[in-house]
C-alpha cells in the first residue's frame, strides 16, 4: 500500500521527508546544506515529536544557536511536527570526511577547497 | 605617466579592463586606490574595537563566541586591504602602528560608543550592511584585480554579520516591549548615522575620481539607496520605526527630515529639526568621536606587547 508521503509520521519514510527538508536548510556561513555538510546525524520521529542529533565543525562555532533555530524552524512548517529537540554530540566527532560529493563542489565554486 | 596616459588608463577601465599591478597605474590611479583601499581598511580594523566593547556584554557564552567572531573576522578584513595596500607602497607597519588616532579614515559612526548587546546587534545589522553594500559595490566594479579578488571571502562572513544583527533584532523585538523598546531606541540614533555615513549627496559632491577610475561603480546617493533597499523593509516588517519612506513615484527612499541635521554625541541623539550644512558634519567627522584615541591606543598597544617577537624574522 503505498502511503501519501506527506501524511506519514514517524517511520522510515516520513524521515526521509525529514532529511529532505533539513537538505533545505543551509549553514548560516556558506550556502550549503547541513546535510550535505554532514552536520546531521540521526533523525527520529515518534508521534508529533522529532528529535535531531547533530554536530558542528567546531566546538566553538559561532552559528550553534542559529543552526538550532533554523533547524527547529524548518521542521516545525512539516505537517505533523509539533515539537522539535535538538540533540549536540560530539561523538564521532565532525571531520571534513563527512562533507558530500556535492557539498565539496559546492564548497569549491565558493573558493573553498578540502 | 604623462596625463595622456592617465587618460588612456581611464578609458580603459570604463571599458571594463582591469589594472593587475603597480606597472599599470598612473600616478593619480596609485593615490586614489590608496585613498579608498586605507578607508576600506580603516574602517574594517576600526569596527573590530568598537564590537569588541560591546561583545563583553554579551548575554550568553554562545553570544559572547558569535560576538568575538565577528571581531576577528573584522580583523581579517582589514588585514586583507592593507595587504593590498603593501603591494602599492604602504607599509602594513605604519598603517596599523605609527599613524596618529586622527590619521586613520573610518565613518565617524564607528567613533560613538556601542553601549549594550543591543547596539552591537544593530549595528551588525545597520553598519556591516552599510559596508556589505559599499564592498558589493567595489567586488562589482572595481578596475583592480587584486581588491576585487581579495573581496570574495570578505562578502561571505560580512554576510553572517548582518544575519547575526537581524537574528538578535527579531529575537529581541519578539521578546516583548520592553526588548522592542531598547532596538527601537538604538534604531534612532544608529539609523540616521548610518545614512550620514554615506557622505555628500550627488549634487553637491559633483566629480569623482574614484568613479572616473573605476574603482567603484556607484555614487554616494545610489549607495544611500542601496542600504536603504536592504534594511528599511526589513525594519518594518519588525514594526520599527525609521524616518524614510517611498517617494511619491515609488521609485527612490525619501528621508523624512532634511539630511544633513545636528547629532549630540553625549546623548547619541539626532535634532531633526535642526538642520546643518555639510561643512559642519565633515568638521564633526574630522574632528573624530568620544572614542577614537581609546580604540586607536588599544590597537597599537599590541605593537609594544609583541614586537619583540618580529625582531629577529
Amino acid at each position: 500500500m503505498a502511503a501519501d508521503l506527506q501524511l506519514v509520521r514517524g517511520g522510515e519514510a516520513g524521515c526521509a521527508r525529514l532529511w529532505s527538508a533539513l537538505a533545505e536548510v543551509m549553514d548560516p556561513e556558506v550556502p550549503v546544506s547541513l546535510v550535505d555538510l554532514g552536520l546531521i546525524y540521526d533523525v527520529r520521529w515518534e508521534g508529533d515529536a522529532v528529535e535531531v542529533d547533530l554536530s558542528f565543525t567546531a566546538t566553538a562555532c559561532p552559528a550553534m544557536g542559529f543552526i538550532q533555530d533554523d533547524i527547529r524552524a524548518r521542521l516545525l512548517a512539516e505537517p505533523g511536527v509539533e515539537s522539535v529537540t535538538t540533540r549536540v554530540v560530539w561523538e564521532p566527532p565532525w571531520t571534513p570526511d563527512r562533507i558530500s560529493d556535492r557539498g565539496r563542489k559546492q564548497l569549491r565554486g565558493f573558493g573553498i577547497s578540502l | 605617466m604623462s596625463i595622456t596616459a592617465d587618460a588612456l588608463l581611464r578609458d580603459r577601465v570604463q571599458e571594463g579592463r582591469l589594472v593587475e599591478s603597480v606597472d599599470e597605474m598612473s600616478e593619480e590611479y596609485k593615490k586614489e586606490l590608496r585613498h579608498i583601499v586605507t578607508v576600506s581598511g580603516d574602517t574594517e580594523l576600526l569596527s573590530a574595537p568598537a564590537y569588541y566593547y560591546a561583545a563583553r556584554k554579551a548575554p550568553s557564552v554562545n553570544a559572547m563566541i558569535s560576538a568575538m567572531a565577528i571581531v576577528q573576522d573584522e580583523l581579517g578584513h582589514a588585514h586583507i586591504a592593507y595587504r593590498v595596500l603593501e603591494d602599492l607602497g604602504v607599509s602594513r607597519e605604519w598603517l596599523m602602528y605609527e599613524r596618529q588616532p586622527h590619521e586613520f579614515r573610518y565613518p565617524y559612526a564607528f567613533d560613538v560608543p556601542l553601549d549594550s548587546w543591543v547596539e552591537l546587534c544593530v549595528a551588525n545589522a545597520l553598519y556591516d550592511q552599510a559596508g556589505f553594500c559599499l564592498l558589493s559595490d567595489v567586488h562589482d566594479n572595481t578596475s583592480y584585480g587584486p581588491w576585487k579578488r581579495g573581496l570574495v571571502k570578505v562578502g561571505k562572513e560580512e554576510n553572517f554579520h548582518l544575519l547575526h544583527g537581524r537574528r538578535w533584532m527579531q529575537r529581541l523585538v519578539n521578546s516583548g516591549e520592553s526588548g522592542r523598546a531598547l532596538v527601537q531606541e538604538a534604531v534612532s540614533w544608529m539609523f540616521p548615522m548610518t545614512v550620514e555615513w554615506f557622505g555628500l549627496p550627488d549634487d553637491l559632491k559633483t566629480h569623482s575620481s574614484q568613479l572616473d577610475y573605476r574603482m567603484k561603480g556607484l555614487t554616494n546617493d545610489q549607495l544611500r539607496q542601496y542600504w536603504m533597499d536592504t534594511v528599511v523593509p526589513f525594519c518594518q516588517e519588525l514594526g520599527l520605526d525609521v524616518p524614510v519612506h517611498r517617494n511619491a513615484d515609488d521609485t527612490a527612499w525619501e528621508l523624512e527630515y532634511d539630511l544633513p541635521v545636528q547629532f549630540d554625541e553625549r546623548e547619541k541623539r539626532w535634532d531633526f529639526d535642526d538642520h546643518i550644512a555639510w561643512d559642519e558634519v565633515v568638521k564633526r567627522w574630522k574632528a573624530r568621536g568620544p572614542r577614537n584615541q581609546a580604540m586607536i591606543a588599544e590597537i597599537q598597544r599590541s605593537a609594544g606587547d609583541f614586537s619583540w617577537m618580529f625582531k629577529d624574522l
